[in-house]
């Protein structure tokens, strides 16, 4: 493999707290959730009412297109794009509209694989650019809370009842819904990139069909593989942006991940405590914040921290963000049928 | 005789349906639609049909699809416009990850999994997604698989699974 580097030389991200990052910086990253009721559909019936949402009910391929525009306004028409998005029947039709409009070179297909969908978007595109297929690949990924998977969520109990998403934190309850759409631009060569995508690996956990394997072998061997490509050892890594959705079993498990990859003693927080899960979308969220922590060096609040859960010991990022030097930063993701995903995003 | 993709041979395949009889076993757990019992048929004949080992951690899997479960999909939605309860079964299989797992844990698969709808041909897009995790080494071997359930325009039930090796593993 020629391993040229992977360079994020542009990122945007679209959530509750608006369609830049002035707000996610401020108020997010100090640990202020974007949760509030939900107007943009009913909720009577439901065991929870809330989500992190934009304003209104705005249309996904006009969000997608946005953030791609933003990213990269020069010529397209080479560029590649790769997009994800919730499983979905119009999923060709909405790659076709958002390749019209933004002129991108073609869309060969939505990354539907739930969780973990944007991130394995990101790590097909840096292996697109580290083995010389692609000089430049745009990657898009869009969820917007609807009514019906905020209906399969509350079925499913999956949902917090208290408004608040606490990961790691006693008490938690479980995850709530948010908006999310994002965009990254990955060069091999790029003036003044904002970071690089250092390492990537994914795996299974070959064991069930919802659950993650209580004892995260299946995570910590992406995290060890990511963190190998990177040429990066654990004491190299100075931030994790956690899956962290705030239930029970998902926590658990990658406390398990984080402890077997040594890495329970970096500073540790999820921004889905404040932004919610973006289901397809959300790892593509996390690596946008996980980038802006880099930059800026402050790593954002795991926010909801009610006290210690005895199975979820690491060194959490609570009360205020921690001003710190992130050389490397590692997010990780994890997804239904035990997919999990690693990014370790390097300094530029 | 291995048939050869670009960077990987083929070791073996399965498709649905093999005769205007053929049946899908059900899958416990999965309700409603044919879609992931679909999924899991076709993987279960074509890894039956490979006598050859693979290594769990670095064998993937890859489903392409471009409509997906449309017809759970359809019955969430049906649920969610009339007022009434979603079936809490339905909240897993309302993404194509949840087959996957299964079959990944019934063939004790580890390594990556991907789903996609594919813009262009189903099969010939997951061989290059199976083909880029061989690039990456992030894989070594790729369960494939393709699936399409009938939709309101006709046409029938579909898929078919290839065990991909990576070229040097072959």
């Amino acid at each position: 493999m020629a391993d040229h580097p992977v360079h994020i030389t542009a990122a945007a991200a679209r959530t509750a707290f608006g369609r830049d990052h002035t707000r996610l910086r401020a108020d997010g990253f100090a640990g202020v959730p974007a949760f509030a009721p939900v107007t943009r559909f009913p909720t009577e019936g439901r065991r929870t009412r809330h989500a992190a949402t934009l304003p209104g009910a705005p249309a996904l391929v006009d969000e997608l297109v946005g953030v791609i525009d933003e990213v990269y306004t020069g010529p397209k028409s080479t560029v590649p794009l790769l997009l994800a998005a919730h499983a979905d029947a119009g999923n060709r039709a909405l790659a076709a509209e958002v390749a019209e409009r933004t002129g991108v070179a073609g869309v060969p297909r939505v990354y539907t694989g739930a969780c973990v969908a944007a991130t394995s978007a990101v790590a097909d595109a840096a292996t697109m650019i580290a083995t010389g297929r692609a000089e430049r690949v745009l990657v898009a990924a869009g969820y917007l809370v609807e009514p019906s998977t905020f209906a399969l969520f509350d079925a499913g109990r999956a949902l917090s009842r208290d408004g608040r998403v606490r990961p790691f934190s006693a008490g938690r309850q479980g995850m709530l819904l948010g908006d999310g759409v994002a965009a990254v631009l990955l060069e091999r060569a790029g003036k003044d990139p904002l970071a690089r995508v250092a390492g990537w690996s994914r795996s299974g956990d070959a064991y069930h069909v919802c659950k993650p394997k209580p004892d995260g072998t299946g995570l910590a061997r992406a995290i060890t593989q990511a963190m190998t490509r990177a040429g990066v050892s654990t004491g190299d890594i100075d931030y994790v942006n956690a899956n962290g959705t705030g239930t029970q079993f998902n926590d658990a498990a990658e406390v398990a991940a984080l402890r077997l990859a040594g890495l329970d003693g970096v500073p540790v927080s999820s921004t889905k405590s404040v932004h919610g899960h973006a289901l397809e979308a959300s790892g593509l969220v996390e690596l946008v914040a996980t980038v802006l922590a880099l930059r800026a060096g402050e790593l954002p609040v795991n926010s909801g921290y009610l006290g210690a859960d005895p199975h979820c010991e690491l060194d959490l990022v609570v009360d205020a963000p921690r001003r710190t030097r992130v050389g490397h930063a590692l997010t990780v993701n994890a997804a239904f049928g035990g997919a999990n995903t690693a990014l370790v995003v390097g300094a530029a | 005789m291995s048939a050869t993709v670009e960077a990987g041979v083929v070791v073996a395949s399965a498709y649905w349906p093999e005769s205007d009889v053929d049946t899908v076993t059900a899958v416990t757990g999965f309700v409603v639609s044919a879609f992931n019992p679909l999924v899991a048929e076709v993987a279960q004949r074509c890894m039956s049909a490979y006598d050859g080992e693979v290594v769990a951690d670095r064998t993937a899997i890859v489903l392409a699809s471009v409509g997906g479960d449309r017809t759970s999909a359809d019955v969430v939605a049906e649920a969610v416009a009339a007022g009434t309860r979603v079936a809490p079964l339905l909240f897993f299989q309302s993404n194509p990850n949840a087959v996957l797992g299964h079959v990944a844990a019934r063939w004790g698969l580890a390594g990556p999994l991907v789903c996609t709808s594919p813009s262009g041909e189903a099969m010939a897009d997951a061989i290059a997604c199976a083909e880029l995790l061989f690039a990456a080494g992030e894989a070594a071997a790729a369960l494939v698989i393709t699936a399409e359930v009938a939709d309101e325009s006709g046409g029938s039930d579909r898929a078919e699974a290839v065990l991909v090796m990576a070229r040097e593993r072959a």
